[in-house]
């Protein structure tokens, strides 16, 4: 009786945070689309979404410049950093899930520089691989990511035999700085036009993409997302360790390459629309596993829509603070992260002392 | 249920297992045993594909265990090690949902009716249920331990490997799992593959044991195979000694540490001092001795330090003698768990104490007598409440070595020199007119240093024997008639 109650209310608690995180999205892109230097009204704002997306319209007099506000820059802005910030957010939980470690990210472990080192070298040199087109930039991004996290792993690997989490986050912030380098030179090559262009972008940022920008992450989301998704008891069962996972069936090489490739899928794609946003995939899974707990198949989804609402508030943030001039998304995801990123640091070591 | 075949394995270029073949049954718990590096987690983990199998093979139900893919080797093998660490807090439940894994079938792989029943057996099989919403990292080591037997029973499993999974539990939790074990065994016909590092409790709950050493197994069999010292000492490299257990007839091993033996020689003659009173004796050896006696307290083969004869009243009510020798130990300061007690009514003033040499071993012994219920063990009457208190205490003190075979005919060879003096004294028993054996309630303690050369026989046809007998005859002789002295006046 009372376990069946219990299970009730969890099922009940469960539908309710689905709820609630839809709402938050929807309310964020809505928020999104009113708040900014021109006001235009949410009827006017529905209206133009409905009239461009489904064909359903209206309202008669809508002027043009209006509607090339909305859809045109404000929409594939909103849309891009809930993308974005669900893309983090989700590989986020998947590092975090993979290294049994809630200090993993793709900024910390430094797949985004890596990432974020393939962008560049795409974008400076203009580089187009035939038969990928304006794809390029993501594939690259993505590919340069993965390889950056093998190489950390490896770094890992000769150095501890242990994947240690301050052995990842230091092999990370190595590679960083090394890749850092790297990019410093490719921008240091070009003159100052191209130079001031790439670090703003590198800051991160999601203003002045458009539709297309949009449609290079949204295939890349789906795909990383569903890999992850699929996977999701293999993440649970990692909790336990690889070797007792694999005695309970789990085909652990395969499920940690499937994870990785889907959270570098993810990051790779993300930074090449956006630049490097960091601790997104940091602060936002820590939080839905404070309401849902661990279990992987809840966090996995709440983090991907808690992260995009996320990333549209910090995007409204950085577009107000200092409004009629932006602030890079990155120094505002970094302003909350990083703290955050220290807590847990300290909240980790001192129950790693406690156990 | 597993068959082994010739199976070499192990790390890159060296085997760990050099040629082994064994048969577990179905059904049967199956301990492997042996020291640090002889194989046995190189062997389970060639069993769970965690190390290449390089010769031979693994046949489990019939099939060779590499052709079955790893959801249906889950299905039949779940193991269980030594405490792991889950991170994130995760409930108990949910790591209970992960035995199910590799039955959760369909795209979704939700859990299923099935799966959740499942699931509350096994919690509540292993007392757990309790802590369903519990975060597992919030419970104790024992009761994780639980946790995760449960998650390897939700696995449904015909085969659980354990590796030492009692290891960094208490007794109490240690033995919670092994008998939860034990009886899925017994129940269900699980068939259980431990490997165990505490021999008396592989002794206790296993059907049969192998011993491995370098790599290959050097005997299997029942329990009994850990009787044989010889072959424990050589492959532990430790002195041991297997007994019986009190209760259950299985081997225990006791290990002898190597600083014992070191111990410095003590002189005889100094190691003791008596006190000596109307109410009690008390003789304190200053090392503990190796006592065989059927005192009231510290019966049986002991090691003790304190040996008391307490004075008790003729009308003494027995009920409950051990309780109240207990309580008598505690007011004089003797620490009763290392003691041997006795009783007699006699009076202590007269105790009759003598020393001898034999051979250059020095003994000591003290008696009191008493015949006031001399009894002769053969007549066949009734044997009556006894109306006089009257008993022969013997303590037997000898600075020298005996086996526990030893003991035991020292022991004979003193009672028969008890028996002797009552003959000799044509002692009766007033029942049946015929020469007595004893009194009803005679007490007779040997105790020994331990010392020198180690003494197998001391029966009649030994010196010692023949020593122990000739001293307890002459101060027994002694104190009986004492005795008599007495009751004449």
């Amino acid at each position: 009786m009372q376990s069946s109650f219990i299970q009730k209310y969890l099922a009940n608690k469960v539908f309710w945070l689905y709820l609630f995180a839809g709402g938050i999205v929807l309310g964020t892109i809505l928020l999104g689309l009113l708040e900014s230097s021109v006001h235009i009204p949410i009827p006017t704002i529905l209206h133009i979404v409905f009239e461009n997306s489904l064909g359903i319209g209206w309202l008669s007099d809508v002027p043009k410049n209006v509607e090339m506000i909305i859809w045109n820059i404000r929409l594939p802005r909103v849309l891009l950093a809930l993308c974005v910030g669900a893309s983090l957010a989700l590989a986020g939980a998947a590092f975090q899930g993979l290294l049994r470690n809630p200090l993993a990210d793709p900024y910390t472990i430094g797949v985004s520089s890596g990432s974020a080192l393939g962008a560049v070298f795409v974008i400076f040199f203009q580089v187009t691989i035939v038969g990928l087109g304006s794809y390029t930039l993501p594939v690259v991004a993505i590919v340069s990511g993965l390889i950056t996290l093998f190489i950390v792993f490896g770094l890992v690997r000769l150095s501890s035999r242990s994947l240690a989490i301050e052995t990842i986050i230091l092999a990370g912030i190595i590679v960083s700085a090394f890749i850092g380098a790297l990019t410093s030179l490719i921008i240091s090559l070009g003159d100052q036009d191209a130079m001031t262009q790439i670090i703003y972008w590198l800051y991160g940022s999601v203003a002045m993409r458009g539709w297309s920008h949009v449609q290079l992450i949204i295939p890349f989301m789906i795909v990383g997302a569903l890999i992850l998704f699929v996977h999701y008891r293999e993440l649970n069962a990692l909790a336990l360790g690889e070797e007792a996972a694999d005695h309970i069936g789990v085909n652990v090489k395969r499920g940690k390459l499937f994870i990785l490739i889907g959270a570098s899928l993810l990051t790779g794609a993300a930074v090449a629309v956006s630049g490097t946003i960091g601790f997104v995939g940091l602060v936002i899974p820590h939080l839905v596993r404070l309401v849902t707990g661990p279990n992987h198949k809840h966090v996995l989804p709440l983090s991907m829509l808690i992260g995009g609402a996320f990333l549209i508030l910090a995007d409204l943030l950085s577009r107000t603070v200092v409004a009629p001039s932006e602030l890079p998304l990155g120094v505002i995801t970094g302003l909350i992260g990083a703290p955050i990123f220290a807590i847990l640091l300290v909240k980790e070591r001192i129950s790693g002392r406690g156990d | 249920m597993i068959k082994i075949e010739n199976l070499v394995g192990g790390y890159k270029n060296t085997p760990i297992i050099k040629g082994m073949d064994l048969e577990i049954e179905q059904g049967e718990f199956f301990a492997l045993l042996g020291p640090n590096g002889s194989g046995k987690t190189t062997l389970f983990k060639l069993i769970t594909g965690q190390l290449p199998i390089r010769e031979g093979k693994i046949i489990l139900s019939g099939k060779e265990i590499s052709s079955y893919s790893k959801l249906e080797k889950a299905k039949k093998v779940s193991v269980l090690t030594q405490e792991i660490q889950v991170s994130f807090d995760y409930t108990v439940e949910e790591i209970i949902s992960l035995g199910r894994y590799p039955h959760q079938k369909g795209m979704l792989k939700q859990l299923s009716i099935a799966d959740q029943k499942m699931m509350s057996d096994v919690m509540e099989k292993t007392k757990i249920s309790h802590y369903r919403y519990t975060p597992f990292r919030m419970i104790s080591g024992g009761e994780k331990q639980r946790v995760l037997l449960a998650k390897a029973l939700a696995q449904e499993p015909e085969i659980l490997l354990l590796d030492e999974p009692t290891n960094h539990l208490d007794i109490n939790h240690t033995f919670q799992i092994l008998d939860l074990l034990k009886e899925q065994q017994q129940e269900t016909g699980l068939t259980v593959l431990a490997i165990l590092h505490d021999l008396n409790i592989a002794s206790l709950y296993a059907d049969r044991i192998g011993l491995l050493e370098k790599g290959k197994l050097l005997e299997v069999g029942g329990v009994d195979v850990l009787r044989k010292e010889e072959q424990l000492k050589k492959v532990y490299e430790v002195e041991v000694k297997s007994q019986s257990h009190p209760v259950v007839p299985k081997p225990q091993i006791l290990m002898t540490p190597g600083h014992v033996i070191t111990d410095n020689p003590f002189d005889f003659n100094k190691s003791y001092k008596i006190v000596k009173n109307s109410t009690y004796i008390h003789v304190q050896f200053f090392q503990a001795l190796r006592t065989i006696s059927n005192g009231v307290i510290g019966e049986g083969i002991q090691w003790a330090k304190h040996f008391c004869n307490f004075h008790v009243d003729k009308h003494y009510d027995c009920s409950n003698p051990k309780k109240d020798l207990q309580e008598k130990m505690n007011t004089y300061d003797i620490p009763y768990e290392q003691a041997v007690g006795m009783m007699t009514a006699v009076n202590l003033e007269d105790m009759v104490m003598e020393t001898k040499e034999i051979e250059g071993i020095p003994m000591m012994v003290i008696v009191t007598a008493g015949i006031g219920n001399a009894v002769d063990i053969t007549n066949e009457y009734a044997v009556h409440p006894s109306s006089q208190i009257g008993t022969i205490n013997t303590m037997l003190f000898i600075d020298a070595h005996f086996t526990d075979g030893a003991l035991v005919n020292g022991y004979m060879s003193a009672t028969e020199a008890k028996v002797k003096v009552l003959q000799d004294l044509q002692i009766k028993d007033p029942e049946s007119d015929t020469i007595a054996t004893g009194t009803s309630t005679d007490a007779l303690l040997l105790g020994l240093t331990q010392q020198g050369e180690v003494t197998p026989y001391a029966g009649s046809g030994t010196v010692m024997g023949k020593g122990i007998g000739q001293l307890v005859y002459h101060a027994t002789m002694k104190a009986v008639k004492k005795y008599l002295k007495r009751v004449q006046r």
